[in-house]
């Protein structure tokens, strides 16, 4: 493609429309710096950007800014609510030692103190994730009839999966998390399925690298697998 | 009036690019002042397009936290060679507000997002002409208002919507020539108002 031809394109780029084949075309010929080119595409963005301002006005409330200066100051993003994730998880975590107990005293099979025990050592594994200063959280699903939860990243290693409102699978089914690259396969991440609350969580010690571009969550064969065997039934892209 | 004061202080950014180099500066050295600085430039633009692409007040507040926490947290990235910070933060919340929009729509989809190009486009060469600031807010309505309905679908299908040329020719049942050249039309036109802005 020419200069001449990309020029025509620049626009259409910027404003996100063109087709994918032509926008990897412009990015390959971006990426080998050339001037004129930067130049088109900064016309072209200013020209989309000021798109924005066909908005109507509105202001953000303004105790929004004190939330994210106070929770910058402390080290601690604001996206997590960190007090309530917090104590959702301790107090999750509480329960769930009342709830062993409970169940040890009244249905004090080896199974169930296992699938328990296994429970609140997910728990406590993610309440130590959260606790790190540099956890950041990406929130996926708004609405609570449908799956909806966080995506928990220490950079230090340890990526925990708290959902909810996942569907029910039968006993020869499983959830498996995949760390998703950008180029590549994706990561086997561990299994999981529903807890006693019907919620789940997943905690994974995999290092989080650059390359980790998504995490997701498919269907597997109780086992798990190797690699997705069917399409995921969650996309969380990590930002 | 110059034409950058013109710009900004339509805008509601009552700062130019001194300050703008000023909170770029702070969040390199990961001084919160630098976040703050930012916010007050462009957390008003950037919350307004939000509530418009995502219609929904409180989901707009997440995503406005999650555009400054990532700039928070990828200032040191940031290469002011190469854009604003401006045209940087509206570019994120436009693709935070649409990618959570279509994660909405699609929540049981499992179609791969293009997880790459999330953020680009996001950069300018030189943050300091004046073509690379954000243009004032009543020019671009009265360009826009200069647009014929059809035209204004489909930039708002482009724009607000992030629908590509050929699924925007599909939703409105229209050749994909036609599509083309009403966004090519359409986009001279604001080209022009957003450049005779620049020149004055």
């Amino acid at each position: 493609m020419t200069h001449a031809e990309m020029s025509e394109l620049y626009e259409l780029y910027a404003l996100g429309v063109l087709e994918p084949e032509l926008a990897a075309e412009i990015e390959r010929h971006l990426n080998e710096q050339c001037e004129y080119c930067w130049e088109h595409l900064r016309s072209a963005m200013q020209v989309t950007a000021a798109l924005a301002g066909t908005a109507e006005p509105v202001s953000p409330p303004r105790a929004l800014r004190r939330r994210l200066l106070d929770s910058v100051r402390h080290g601690r993003p604001a996206a997590i609510p960190s007090f309530a994730v917090f104590a959702f998880s301790a107090a999750a975590l509480a329960c769930f030692v009342f709830f062993i107990t409970w169940q040890v005293a009244t249905h004090s099979t080896q199974k169930q103190i296992d699938a328990l025990r296994h429970e609140r050592d997910q728990l406590r594994a993610a309440i130590e994730v959260l606790s790190r200063p540099e956890t950041r959280s990406v929130e996926f699903g708004k609405t609570e009839n449908g799956p909806h939860g966080r995506v928990l990243l220490s950079g230090n290693g340890g990526i925990v999966f708290v959902g909810s409102q996942l569907p029910q699978l039968p006993a020869h089914q499983t959830f498996e998390m995949w760390l998703v690259p950008a180029n590549g396969a994706p990561k086997p991440a561990g299994l999981f399925r529903l807890n006693s609350a019907g919620d789940s969580v997943n905690v994974s010690p995999l290092p989080l690298d650059g390359s980790t571009k998504a995490v997701a969550v498919s269907i597997e064969p109780e086992r798990g697998s190797n690699e997705p065997t069917t399409k995921p039934i969650l996309v969380v892209p990590l930002g | 009036m110059p034409a950058e004061k013109f710009i900004y202080e339509t805008a509601g950014m009552q700062a130019g690019a001194k300050a703008e180099a000023r909170a770029i500066e702070l969040l390199r050295a990961r001084d919160p002042q630098g976040l703050a600085a930012a916010y007050d430039l462009y957390a008003s633009p950037a919350f307004a397009l939000l509530v418009r692409i995502t219609r929904d007040k409180i989901v707009a507040e997440d995503l406005l936290q999650e555009v400054f926490l990532r700039l928070w947290n990828h200032a040191q990235e940031f290469d002011s060679n190469r854009g604003t910070l401006g045209i940087w933060i509206m570019s994120i919340a436009r693709h935070l507000a649409i990618d959570h929009v279509r994660s909405a729509q699609n929540r049981f989809s499992t179609k791969l997002r293009p997880i790459e190009n999330a953020d680009a486009p996001c950069f300018l060469r030189n943050p300091n002409t004046e073509q690379s600031r954000i243009t004032d807010q009543q020019t671009v309505r009265d360009a826009f208002a200069t647009l014929n309905a059809e035209e204004k679908r489909i930039i708002e299908l482009a724009y607000f919507e992030g629908f590509s040329q050929t699924e925007i020719a599909s939703r409105l049942e229209q050749p994909l020539g036609t599509v083309k050249s009403r966004i090519r039309s359409a986009l001279q036109r604001l080209r022009a108002a957003v450049g005779e802005v620049g020149q004055q």
